[in-house]
C-alpha cells in the first residue's frame, strides 16, 4: 500500500539518513483508479539513493481524479507514464517489472504506442522491446503537418518496427503518419518547464508561440518537439492519444489535472553514498522542497549559478570518509559543469544562431536555467543524438537497429539543415515534424535534470541506460577529454539533483 | 540600455547569450574608398586564445581580423566553421589576434555546406584576443538604424531574412510606436542587393529575398499588436546596385510611418 509505505518516510525530506520505511519504484507502482491516498511528502527508493516527491498542496486523495483514473479508452492514466516513484516519468526497471507481474497486461502495454507496432502480437514481450529496453512509447505525428508546406520530403530507410511503413499506420497510409520513438518527460517541477521567456524567440529571431488560452507568450519548451504551447493542450493531446480517450476532457478535468501537474515538485533527496541531500545549510539545489521554493526563469551566471553553489561540500574530511568524499566529487562535477569550457560544434540552434561555430562554452550556457538545467530560451536543440552520423544508434549495417530511419531531403530553395545539408539521415527528426523546416530536423527540447537517478534511461530516444553512457555521449560528441574521475564526478552531480 | 531592454522585450534567455561581451566590433556606416575595403568569400578560421577565441579569414595572402566570440547582444555575429563566409570590411590598421582588422565589419554566413572550411588554430603565446566590452548600448548598427521613432531601417547579412537580437528589440519598439501615435499607414519596403567583391566579382541575392524580408518584418509588426489594415508591403525585384562599399546597408527593410 503506496500510502502507508510513503506516510512513514516523510521526515526523510527534511533529513534523515536512516529511514525505516522505504518504498522502492515498484512497488509503489500507481495503479489507475486504486484510490490510493498520497500524502504531502514522498520518499522512494531508486539504484542511487532516494527520490523525494513534494506536493505542495497536501495530500492529494486520487479517487475521481483525473489525473489517476483510466478516464480514457485503453485503462492508462496519467499516472500510467509518470509515475511518482520515478520522478513523475517512468523507468524502465519498473516497466520491465510491470511485464513481469502482469505478464504484460498492464495498460501501460497497450497496443496503440506501448508497442512497436499496433499490429505485432500482444502477447509477445518483444513486440514492447523498445518500451522494454529503452522505455520509449510511439508518437505518431500528421505528415504533413496541418496547414505546413514542408522543407523536405521524407522516405522510411529502415523500419524494424514496421509500423512506418504499415499500411493502416505508416507514411503511406490513408492517414500518413510519422511514427517516432520517444521517452515520457517528467510532469513535475513544471514552473521551470512552462515559464516564458520573452516576445520572441531569441535564438530564431520570430515570435514565440502562444498559450491559446492567455494569449501569453509560451515557454515553448514543453514535450520534446515543443508541440504544444501549453500543459492544457498537452494534457488534452495525452489524452487522445495515449488513453485513447473519445470525449473531450470537461473544463473540471482539465483544471484538476493541471492543478495537480503545478503543484508537484521532486528531486532526488537521499543518496547511498553522500547520505542525505537536504541538510541545513546544505546546498540550495538540492532536495524537492528547494525545487519547489526557488524562483523560476533565473539565469546561470557567476552571482547565479545553474545550482547554486556546492561550496560546502568541496573539501572532503580528514582523514576522509565515504560520504565527504562523494560529496566533493559533486562538488567537482558542479564545478566541470558550470565552468569548463571545451567545444560546442554543430548544434542546430546553439552553434547557428551567432554565437559561433564552433563556440568555447561550458555546458551550463546552454543548460542555463538555474534548478532545471534546460534553456530559458525554447530549447530544442539538435544535439546530434538523433541524426547521423552522432546519432546513438548503430553506426554499420550488421548492428542490430532498434529505431526507424529516416532519409529527409531538403528542397533546393529552403534553408538546409545548418550543419547537416539537405540530405540527412535520421531516428527522429524532432522539431521539424511540427515546423517542416530542414533547419529544425533532429532538434529536440533539453529535458530537466531533475530526478535523473529516479528514471533511467536518458535523452528523448533512451539510448543512454544510466548516466555514464549519458557522460560519455558528450564526452564523445564534443571531445570534452574528461578524465576518469573528472566523468564520475558529473555523473554524481547528475545523480544528486 | 540594450541589456535591459533586451530581458523586457526577449527574456532572460538572451542574457545568457550576452554575458561573453565581444570586442568591440562597432559597426559605422562606411565611408572609405574601395581600396580600402575588401569584400571577399573565404573560410573562416577560429583561433583558440587563453579567453575567448578569435575569428579570422584569409584573402590575398594576408591574414584578416573578423571579430571574436560574443553573444547575441553584440553588435558582430561569428562564422561558422562549415561554411564559407561573406567578408565585408573596411582595412584598419595593427595586428588583433594576429590578423588585420577590418573595422567596420559585415560577415554573412553562407548557407551551404562546405566542409573544408574547419580550420581551428590553437592558442600561441603572445597572440591573444582583445578584452571583452559590453554590448552596444542602443541598436547595434550592423543590425539596426533609426533616423527617428517613425523611420527605421532594418539590416540583413547576404541572403538571408533572419532577426537578430537588436532587430526584434527595434521592431518591438517600433511596433509599440505605431500603435501609441494611431498610425495609419507604414510602408514596409523590402530589398535584395547585390555586393560588389574584390576580385570585381558581383554577388547577388537570391530573387524575392526582398519580398521574403518585407513580408516577415510586416508578420511580426502584426504579431505584436499592429493592424494588418495600416501595413503596406512593398519590394522591388531589381537588386539594388554594388558599389563594392556601401553593399552591406542596400540589403535592409525600410520602414516609415507616414
Amino acid at each position: 500500500m503506496l500510502g502507508a509505505v510513503v506516510l512513514g518516510a516523510a521526515a526523510l525530506l527534511v533529513a534523515q539518513d536512516h529511514p525505516e520505511t522505504i518504498a522502492k519504484p515498484y512497488t509503489s507502482w500507481v495503479e489507475p483508479g486504486s484510490g490510493t491516498s498520497l500524502p504531502r511528502e514522498m520518499v522512494f527508493e531508486n539504484p542511487l539513493g532516494r527520490l523525494g516527491v513534494l506536493n505542495t498542496a497536501g495530500p492529494i486523495d486520487t479517487r475521481g481524479h483525473p489525473f489517476f483514473e483510466a478516464i480514457g479508452a485503453n485503462g492508462r492514466a496519467c499516472v500510467t507514464c509518470h509515475q511518482p516513484a520515478n520522478a513523475m516519468s517512468v523507468s524502465v526497471e519498473s516497466i520491465r517489472e510491470r511485464w513481469r507481474i502482469t505478464a504484460g497486461r498492464d495498460p501501460i502495454f497497450a497496443a496503440i504506442d506501448g508497442s512497436n507496432n499496433p499490429r505485432l502480437p500482444q502477447e509477445l514481450a518483444s513486440s514492447h522491446s523498445l518500451l522494454l529496453d529503452r522505455g520509449l512509447f510511439r508518437v505518431g505525428l500528421p505528415w504533413p503537418p496541418q496547414g505546413i508546406t514542408p522543407e523536405f520530403t521524407i522516405d522510411v530507410v529502415r523500419d524494424p518496427t514496421g509500423v512506418n511503413r504499415d499500411a493502416m499506420y505508416g507514411l503511406r497510409s490513408a492517414s500518413p503518419t510519422v511514427s517516432v520513438f520517444r521517452r515520457p518527460r517528467p510532469a513535475a517541477n513544471l514552473k521551470y518547464v512552462t515559464s516564458p521567456d520573452g516576445l520572441f524567440n531569441v535564438k530564431l529571431g520570430v515570435l514565440m508561440d502562444k498559450d491559446p488560452d492567455t494569449g501569453l507568450p509560451s515557454s515553448m519548451n514543453i514535450m520534446a518537439d515543443a508541440r504544444a504551447p501549453s500543459l492544457r493542450v498537452q494534457a488534452e493531446s495525452a489524452y487522445r492519444d495515449h488513453q485513447e480517450g473519445t470525449h473531450a476532457l470537461t473544463r473540471e478535468q482539465l483544471e484538476r489535472i493541471l492543478g495537480f501537474e503545478n503543484q508537484i515538485y521532486m528531486a532526488q533527496a537521499w543518496d547511498t553514498r553522500g547520505g542525505s541531500l537536504v541538510e541545513p545549510n546544505g546546498p540550495l539545489a538540492l532536495g524537492p522542497a528547494n525545487v519547489a521554493r526557488n524562483p523560476v526563469h533565473v539565469l546561470n551566471s557567476a552571482k547565479t549559478p545553474g545550482f547554486h553553489f556546492f561550496d560546502m561540500w568541496v573539501s572532503a574530511t580528514s582523514p576522509p570518509d565515504t560520504r565527504s568524499e562523494f560529496r566533493a566529487s559533486v562538488a567537482r562535477g558542479n564545478d566541470i559543469f558550470i565552468n569548463r569550457r571545451f567545444w560546442v560544434k554543430d548544434v542546430a540552434h546553439i552553434n547557428s544562431i551567432g554565437l559561433a561555430n564552433p563556440a568555447k562554452r561550458s555546458c551550463a550556457v546552454c543548460h542555463n536555467a538555474q534548478m532545471s538545467g534546460m534553456d530559458l530560451a525554447p530549447g530544442w536543440v539538435d544535439l546530434g543524438t538523433t541524426n547521423y552520423p552522432t546519432w546513438t544508434e548503430s553506426k554499420v549495417w550488421s548492428e542490430s537497429a532498434d529505431l526507424p530511419v529516416f532519409k529527409l531531403t531538403c528542397r533546393t530553395d529552403a534553408k538546409p539543415h545548418p550543419f547537416l545539408g539537405r540530405v540527412i539521415y535520421t531516428s527522429d527528426p524532432g522539431r521539424a515534424l511540427v515546423t517542416g523546416r530542414c533547419a529544425d530536423i533532429g532538434a529536440i527540447t533539453m529535458q530537466q535534470f531533475r530526478g535523473l537517478a529516479a528514471r533511467a534511461p536518458y535523452f528523448s530516444n533512451g539510448s543512454a541506460k544510466d548516466l555514464r553512457e549519458l557522460v560519455d555521449y558528450y564526452d564523445r560528441r564534443f571531445d570534452m577529454r574528461l578524465t576518469g574521475q573528472e566523468k564520475q564526478d558529473l555523473i554524481n552531480f547528475l545523480s544528486v539533483l | 540600455m540594450i541589456g535591459g531592454r533586451v530581458l523586457l522585450v526577449v527574456g532572460a534567455a538572451a542574457a545568457a547569450l550576452f554575458a561573453h561581451g565581444s570586442a568591440a566590433q562597432t559597426t559605422q556606416r562606411s565611408t572609405s574608398s574601395p581600396a580600402a575595403r575588401r569584400q571577399f568569400v573565404a573560410c573562416p578560421i577560429v583561433r583558440d586564445t587563453k579567453t575567448q577565441p578569435c575569428w579570422l579569414a584569409e584573402y590575398g595572402g594576408e591574414l584578416y581580423y573578423l571579430g571574436q566570440q560574443g553573444g547575441v547582444a553584440n553588435d558582430f555575429y561569428p562564422p561558422q566553421l562549415g561554411h564559407q563566409v561573406l567578408v565585408e570590411g573596411t582595412v584598419g590598421t595593427g595586428r588583433v589576434c594576429g590578423g588585420i582588422p577590418l573595422q567596420p565589419i559585415k560577415v554573412s554566413v553562407l548557407k551551404e555546406l562546405s566542409p573544408s572550411c574547419n580550420t581551428i588554430l590553437p592558442a600561441e603565446d603572445g597572440i591573444e584576443a582583445p578584452p571583452p566590452i559590453p554590448a552596444p548600448r542602443g541598436p547595434a548598427p550592423s543590425w539596426v538604424r533609426v533616423a527617428n521613432p517613425g523611420n527605421v531601417t532594418l539590416y540583413f547579412d547576404f541572403d538571408d531574412d533572419f532577426f537578430s537580437l537588436h532587430v526584434t528589440v527595434a521592431l518591438t519598439d517600433l511596433a509599440a510606436h505605431i500603435m501609441a501615435t494611431k498610425a495609419s499607414r507604414v510602408e514596409v519596403v523590402g530589398y535584395r542587393a547585390a555586393t560588389r567583391l574584390s576580385d570585381r566579382q558581383v554577388l547577388t541575392e537570391r530573387a524575392q529575398i526582398g519580398a521574403v524580408r518585407a513580408r516577415k518584418v510586416a508578420d511580426t509588426l502584426e504579431g505584436l499588436g499592429v493592424a494588418r489594415r495600416v501595413l503596406v508591403i512593398s519590394a522591388p525585384e531589381k537588386p539594388e546596385r554594388a558599389d563594392g562599399v556601401n553593399d552591406p546597408w542596400n540589403r535592409r527593410v525600410d520602414i516609415h510611418i507616414r
